[in-house]
């Protein structure tokens, strides 16, 4: 279960990834200028409102004519562009060093192409694993330059940051303020529930995609016998026998979970998609999050 | 079928037996080995396994097929251990001698459609197949003879294929031979006069099974031993058959022109008989009389035969009713008979008498003329060389010795008148007073029709026969008329003559029997039945299988038998004189040629005529060695078990499970 790899974006999909460019569904305020539209009015060709002169405004945006019909004196006010923050936080712990390919390594696969879209545009990109907030923070990068350097993070990640996704979820919000888009990549397999955490996200006012991977093994478990099954991550021990009402009860409870996790984020005003390890990386940028609105 | 239950564990045993069961589940559950396997995380599984932990100790054993399978093993095993079984039947016995009957009566088609033969055969093969290893059999096949088919083996194969080779014959039947034989392989003795000779081998018990319709009188003089006797009765008990026991030709007694045939029918079935006899002479009809037979009953048919029938061959057959062919009873052999009628010849009488006027003239009789050549000789002519080729040659067919005693015996037939038979064999013991008649066998052929009332003789001697003869007329003082068989010949003493002779001449009468009605019937029957021919028609009737002498009449040193099938067997002439044939399986009538000569010089006749044969009801019970043996089942009552099929079941049990195991075979 190797989650590093030379080449997390191949050639081909570095070129498809060139023309995306990421998409956000609210407006938000970045602090340099970027090609993005912000709410901040600023000196730009965009008109945005008026607003009474106070002595000491710069007499160049009275409006004239409107001073003319009002006898009064406006002053203009412009949008300014501002750049985009992106983040990405993707769980690191040992449950997503599962499958063939891991879990951990999809979560990469998707963050570097989504962190290289945002590079492209001069977004404001950083990626962060879940935990990673103790210890140092993901690096920010902006430009495309930055591309080797978001690489070299996301290959020293390890599956094993054990953390609990609210906890990591917490730090995170800590630590990054900001407003912007978030993408969350994780397994949700946290057995304290993934919803205080999301409602982490929900409060800050984020742009959140959720996106659930799961390995293809957890979706078509091949188990057969009596079975001690042993939780990588505490430890924890079930001790079944396989047999068909089981699998079946199984996937009953896997569908049951997806769907939980679907609505409960599709309430809260977040984005919600299952991913597999099984499906290709550019079926999942090109196709599910560009159905999802997050690229075009 | 309700199995029965034989227990084999004491209360105890049973006890820790059915601990066993708990035992395993409690182990099962208690120290159950499952594997290790880590997964990214327990939390989906956890949740699923509590959805199902209602009821959850049913739901474990749901899940655990295999321990479903180790349960229902070990309640197989506790199973096979009660030795459960039924009732069904077995041979019975470790060595097992099949006595087939294959006479003629065996070949009645009254059971499903096969023959009785048939039937034996298929329950015989049905036996073979349940014989457990380490059983042998032994198959000996009999009618009047018997046939070591198959010694005792093991080989099924081998006893199936000698059974089928058995074939059915148109003998009579006597299981003597078989008995004997059965006996000896299964009870094989030691001789009683040498202390060194030990047993070949152990006598063990056998099972006797005897497969007939029990035709057959009484075994006498026979041990069963170690022998356990089984009549199996084949045959039904609504069987039906008519069959002929006697035909011949004879002349009319009345009338000596004038032939007449002679039969008796009997039907020896269970259902009434109404049929048609008719009789043809080479095969051309020449009469036919309607009978109705009731069942058990018979019944004697006599026809009269054109006067200028003087040779050929007569057959008798027996039709349905209403013409329209043979008679449809369950066994045909019966059906038919056949008797020759040779060509006339006269029989060749020499008397050696000083001059016996009685005797002459009974011998001269028109009718005697009719039926013998007589000649009267001197008895100083037995010295001389012509009278000892001719007696030494067979010649004669008859020579009365009156008074008289040859140097050696002759080739034919005697009848020696107040003298015995040179030689130690014959015994005279002169009476010290006249004896008085007591009493003649009528049955013999010589003293048929022959009313000994009245006979006086005034002096002679008590005849004591040989071993094999058999007194025709007692006296209160011993035998005066015997007669005994010598090889090929009979030979009869007179224990007292007709006259004592002094000079050549008859000199006192020494009995009145001259004067009696009964002397030229006596006379005639000497004629007769020593003369050697009885009308000369036939020969007496053969039995199938039986061996016949022929005594040829002309000196010749080989004749040629032609059986009916048209195969020609040489014969040559015994040491004695006759010549011994034995080739009379085929029924019908066989030719004589004797010498070189083209036409047959006599013919004889091979009939079953054997009343037992033609009783085809089976018989519900046989007697051998004064036991009564009823008829059985092939097979005995025992108990069939089953823990043999049980623990095959285990086998495929724990077959399966192994399968299931290495498999992950799910439900």
């Amino acid at each position: 279960m190797s989650t590093a790899s030379p080449t997390l974006l191949s050639p081909e999909l570095l070129a498809q990834l060139e023309r995306m460019e990421l998409v956000s569904r609210k407006v938000f305020r970045g602090r340099m200028k970027g090609e993005r539209r912000s709410r901040r009015k600023g000196q730009s060709v965009e008109f945005a409102d008026f607003r009474n002169y106070v002595p000491g405004d710069d007499l160049r945006f009275i409006d004239w004519n409107l001073y003319a019909r009002m006898d009064r004196l406006f002053l203009k006010l412009f949008l300014e562009e501002e750049d985009l923050h992106f983040y990405t936080l993707f769980d690191a712990s040992a449950s997503m060093g599962f499958g063939d390919p891991s879990k951990l390594y999809v979560a990469k696969q998707l963050a570097a192409a989504l962190g290289f879209i945002g590079l492209c545009r001069a977004d404001r990109v950083k990626l962060e694993a879940l935990g990673a907030s103790r210890r140092e923070g993901g690096p920010v990068l902006r430009g495309r330059s930055s591309m080797w350097r978001m690489m070299d993070y996301l290959n020293s990640i390890q599956p094993n940051m054990n953390v609990s996704l609210q906890q990591g979820v917490k730090e995170f919000c800590i630590r990054n303020s900001g407003k912007g888009i978030l993408v969350l990549i994780t397994d949700l397999m946290d057995k304290a529930g993934y919803e205080s955490a999301l409602r982490l996200l929900v409060a800050q006012q984020m742009d959140v995609y959720l996106i659930h991977v799961l390995a293809k093994e957890e979706m078509q478990p091949e188990l057969a016998g009596d079975l001690k099954l042993i939780d990588c991550e505490d430890g924890d021990e079930a001790e079944i026998t396989v047999s068909r009402p089981l699998l079946q009860k199984y996937q009953q409870t896997l569908a049951a979970f997806i769907n939980g996790a679907r609505e409960f984020a599709t309430k809260r005003g977040m984005t919600y998609m299952t991913a597999t390890t099984n499906t290709p990386i550019e079926q999942l940028i090109g196709n599910y999050l560009r159905q999802r609105g997050l690229v075009r | 079928m309700m199995p029965e239950w034989l227990n084999t564990l004491s209360w105890w045993q049973w006890g820790i037996l059915a601990g066993v069961p708990p035992l395993i589940v409690s182990l099962y559950f208690l120290k159950l080995k499952r594997q290790p396997l880590e997964v990214p995380s327990t939390y989906l599984w956890s949740r699923t396994v509590e959805d199902l932990h209602v009821n959850s100790i049913w739901q474990r054993l749901r899940k655990s097929l295999l321990l479903l399978l180790q349960l229902l093993a070990v309640l197989l095993i506790a199973l096979a251990l009660g030795r459960p079984g039924w009732k069904g039947t077995q041979l019975a016995g470790e060595r097992l001698i099949f006595l087939v009957d294959n006479s003629a009566s065996m070949s009645t088609e009254d059971v499903n459609g096969r023959s009785r033969l048939g039937e034996s055969k298929r329950r015989i093969g049905a036996l073979i197949d349940e014989m457990d290893s380490g059983e042998v059999a032994m198959i000996v096949s009999f009618a009047d003879n018997a046939d070591a088919v198959q010694t005792f083996t093991g080989d099924r194969r081998l006893l199936h294929r000698k059974l089928k080779a058995i074939q059915p014959t148109n003998r009579s039947t006597d299981p003597q031979l078989a008995l004997r034989y059965a006996a000896g392989l299964a009870n094989p003795g030691r001789q009683a006069n040498d202390a060194r000779d030990t047993q070949v081998a152990d006598a063990l018990p056998a099972s006797l099974y005897i497969f007939s319709d029990g035709g057959f009188p009484a075994v006498k003089d026979f041990s069963l031993g170690h022998l356990e006797p089984i009549y199996v009765s084949i045959g039904s008990e609504s069987a039906h058959n008519v069959g002929i026991i006697s035909f011949a030709a004879e002349r009319n007694l009345e009338r000596a022109d004038q032939l007449q045939a002679f039969s008796r029918i009997e039907n020896g079935g269970a259902v009434d008989a109404e049929l048609l006899v008719t009789l043809r002479h080479e095969g051309n009809l020449i009469d036919s009389q309607r009978h109705s037979i009731p069942a058990g009953n018979g019944v004697g048919v006599t026809f009269d035969l054109p006067r200028d029938l003087d040779a050929g061959v007569l057959s008798l057959r027996l039709e349905n009713a209403s013409g329209s062919g043979d008679y449809d009873d369950n066994m045909a052999f019966d059906n038919v008979a056949y008797t020759p009628i040779n060509p006339p010849r006269l029989a060749r009488i020499l008397m050696v008498s000083h001059g016996n006027d009685a005797w002459e003239l009974a011998l001269t009789t028109e009718r005697v003329q009719q039926l013998a050549d007589v000649a009267v000789v001197k008895p100083s002519a037995m010295t001389s060389e012509s009278f000892l080729q001719e007696a030494g040659s067979g010649a004669y067919d008859l020579i009365i010795f009156d008074m008289c005693s040859p140097p050696e015996m002759p080739l034919c037939n005697t009848l020696f008148l107040g003298a015995k038979p040179p030689g130690d064999e014959w015994k005279a013991e002169p009476f010290a007073s006249p004896p008085y008649f007591l009493d003649a066998n009528g049955t013999h052929p010589l003293m048929q029709l022959a009313d000994m009332t009245g006979l006086l003789v005034a002096e002679g001697f008590k005849v004591v026969p040989p071993q094999g003869g058999q007194t025709l007329m007692e006296a209160d003082l011993g035998a005066m008329l015997a007669i005994a068989p010598r090889r090929a010949y009979e030979d009869a003493v007179l224990g007292f003559g007709f006259f004592s002779y002094k000079d050549g001449k008859a000199s006192e009468v020494l009995t009145n029997w001259h004067t009696r009605p009964s002397f030229p019937i006596f006379v005639m029957n000497v004629v007769k039945y020593l003369g050697g021919s009885r009308g000369a028609f036939a020969m007496k009737p053969v039995q199938p299988g039986h061996e016949l002498r022929i005594r040829a009449l002309t000196p010749v040193e080989t004749v040629t038998v032609k059986t009916p099938a048209g195969d020609k067997i040489e014969v040559f002439r015994e040491a004695m004189g006759s010549f011994v044939f034995s080739q009379t399986q085929q029924q019908g009538v066989y030719e004589v040629i004797e010498g070189d000569q083209d036409e047959p010089a006599q013919r004889f006749a091979v009939n079953l005529f054997n009343h037992r044969e033609t009783s085809v009801l089976p018989q519900e019970e046989i007697d051998i060695d004064h036991e009564k043996v009823a008829g059985t089942l092939s097979r005995q009552p025992v108990r069939r078990e089953l823990w043999k099929w049980i623990l095959l079941g285990l086998l495929g049990l724990l077959t399966f499970e192994w399968y299931i195991y290495n498999r992950r075979v799910y439900l």
